[in-house]
């Protein structure tokens, strides 16, 4: 078996990406065929927020393994030999 | 024809799918709901598989199987090695 550890961290991943699937899910499919009027949709931002919050999530991500490229590089620089 | 094609086929049909329906190309006036389920659609997709994607590598993460012997016999050989290599001038 996984230790402790390995196995909270994991089931925690599968939580959390079942919950934001589930809410998201709610979100886009399902919230157009309910009622305007009905209460669970105080509890959605607006539509328009439903693809700007995944690309500024995913403009996030491709800032941090940049950056994180990039130092790793910049670690790894070995200065030139001169004769 | 190659994978590639194959999957640039497949995925041009779809976006057609999925322009005609949101943009109206054929004048086919879906209802309202239909609009709002099917412009955020591509968006939708790609969460869900991001979504699908970390749920996976975290289940195997969770019931991934420790060989504690074998761990310990690898460590072992790792101390060999470095001892060895050492001993015969490589710097760590």
């Amino acid at each position: 078996m996984a230790s402790g550890v390995d196995q909270a961290v994991g089931m925690g991943l599968v939580g959390f990406s079942l919950l934001l699937f589930i809410y998201y899910t709610l979100w886009v499919i399902v919230l157009p065929f309910v009622d305007s009027d009905h209460v669970i949709h105080g509890y959605f931002l607006p539509r328009e927020y439903s693809v700007i919050l995944p690309g500024i999530a995913a403009l996030l991500l491709v800032l941090f393994v940049g950056t994180f490229i990039a130092l790793v590089m910049w670690k790894n620089r070995k200065p030139k030999k001169t004769q | 024809m190659t994978k590639l094609m194959e999957w640039l086929s497949v995925l041009t049909v779809l976006g057609v799918l999925w322009a005609t329906v949101t943009f109206d190309l054929l004048g086919l006036d879906p209802p309202e709901a239909v609009l709002q389920v099917s412009w955020p659609l591509p968006v939708f997709l790609l969460v869900a598989l991001g979504c699908f994607s970390l749920g996976t590598v975290g289940y195997r993460v969770a019931t991934f199987n420790d060989c504690q012997t074998a761990a310990a016999e690898l460590q072992a050989q790792i101390r060999e090695a470095k001892t060895d290599l050492q001993r015969k001038g490589l710097r760590f």
